[in-house]
């Protein structure tokens, strides 16, 4: 009996101590796991946003780049996130939609622009796009539901046309599992009292069009991929509570009319 | 690791074919088991199962072949869900699952290769001894006579 558990607890510990001696060794570095998913993140962010500005019209309006520019400017300042990830882009166009494509590429439609009552909402948001590209939920995403080796396929010009239209539909329109739509809605609330912007409007457009008191539930994309907005305005005020009571705003009250006034000429320009 | 050692008695032609087959029924699972560890612990089980009073060379080599496969499929289901975690929920690959996956394949690599090797032996009527499987097995199943 005494040979059994010596033999025994040798086995496991060659088992356990092989284990650890081998983890000693960055073997995602020597995998080179990190470059090959970076590599493909990158040029699945250009083959996708090159997709998107073929078929939509983007924004180059100098206010409008330069309003949405400083509002993630000073989002990133104030959460230590490093600027140049974020590549934002307008796309004119009235659905109510902002969302995040793999290697930081974030893109705004204009109908939340002018949809939003006042920067707050916007910049909450966006501060939830941005959350998803931090915490790396676009790329966990297309990995669960597009798998690794199409993904890789797309990015040596392999995939399928249909794939490529179909994961991009992925992208704009379905939504994230509920934990990651809700992990990504807390680090906004935090992104946003680091930044001093008050959170409550945040929630309060959650709220807003989840009522479908809005005028324009034709367009509201955003939310409809984003389910059960009630729960999430509640558990984003009672998160945001008892934080910073001292708001300010990123752009001024000026900047912010300005740029709803050239959204909405360009809008009748191109009606 | 692998003691040749003399039997109690010598086994018949009949006997050294079964006793045998428990290696070769483990091997051949591993071929469904790999994606499913549990086959092979299921497919020894019934083997051991059908042959439990059989004779005592049988039995005991059934038994071996068992208490490995036992082992193996805790080993082995710790790195599939492990797998599956990663692929299908929030994991992401680290040098500790890459090691896992490693040792687990030494480990494998290792069980396969004896179990080949018994496989072939056992055949042959000759008696092999695994280290630590061997004497849990001693210990577990017991000459009738």
């Amino acid at each position: 009996m005494k040979k059994i558990i010596i033999q025994g607890t040798i086995i496991i510990l060659l088992f356990f101590g092989s284990w650890l001696a081998i983890a000693q060794i960055d073997l995602v570095k020597v995998f080179k796991v990190q470059k090959v998913t970076d590599n493909t993140e990158q040029k699945l962010g250009e083959l996708f946003w090159n997709i998107f500005k073929a078929t939509e019209n983007e924004n180059k309006s100098i206010h409008v780049v330069n309003s949405i520019e400083s509002i993630v400017t000073q989002i990133c300042k104030s959460n230590e996130i490093d600027r140049e990830i974020i590549k934002i882009h307008v796309l004119n166009k009235d659905e109510i939609n902002a969302f995040a494509l793999p290697n930081g590429h974030l893109i705004v439609y204009s109908g939340l622009i002018l949809n939003s009552d006042n920067q707050e909402e916007l910049i909450g948001v966006i501060c939830h796009e941005i959350a998803h590209i931090e915490l790396n939920h676009v790329m966990k995403k297309l990995v669960k539901e597009v798998g690794l080796s199409i993904l890789i396929s797309m990015t040596t010009g392999n995939g399928g046309s249909e794939i490529i239209k179909e994961t991009v539909k992925t992208l704009s329109s379905s939504v994230f599992d509920r934990i990651l739509e809700k992990e990504a809605d807390i680090k906004a609330v935090d992104y946003l009292v680091s930044a001093k912007v008050n959170p409550e409007p945040f929630a309060n457009f959650l709220y807003k069009l989840s009522n479908k008191e809005h005028d324009a539930t034709e367009y509201l994309s955003w939310i409809s991929t984003h389910p059960d907005s009630k729960e999430r305005a509640e558990y984003i005020i009672e998160y945001s509570k008892n934080k910073s009571t001292d708001y300010e705003q990123i752009l001024s009250t000026e900047a912010w009319g300005k740029l709803k006034m050239e959204l909405n000429n360009d809008r009748k320009t191109n009606d | 690791m692998i003691k040749i050692k003399q039997f109690n008695y010598e086994p018949g032609e009949h006997e050294s074919e079964t006793a045998s087959s428990s290696y070769l029924m483990s091997l051949i699972a591993i071929i469904v088991g790999l994606p499913f560890p549990i086959v092979n612990l299921i497919a020894t089980l019934i083997f051991y199962l059908g042959n439990r009073k059989s004779t005592y060379f049988v039995r005991w080599h059934c038994t071996q072949a068992l208490l490995s496969q036992l082992s193996m499929l805790f080993i082995n289901s710790y790195g599939f869900w492990w797998t599956v975690s990663i692929i299908f929920k929030d994991e992401t690959i680290t040098s500790n699952y890459i090691s896992y996956i490693a040792v687990v394949i030494i480990f494998n690599l290792t069980e396969l290769i004896t179990t080949i090797y018994t496989a072939i032996q056992t055949r042959k009527g000759i008696h092999v001894e695994w280290w630590f499987y061997g004497t849990l097995t001693n210990f577990i199943c017991k000459s009738k006579s």
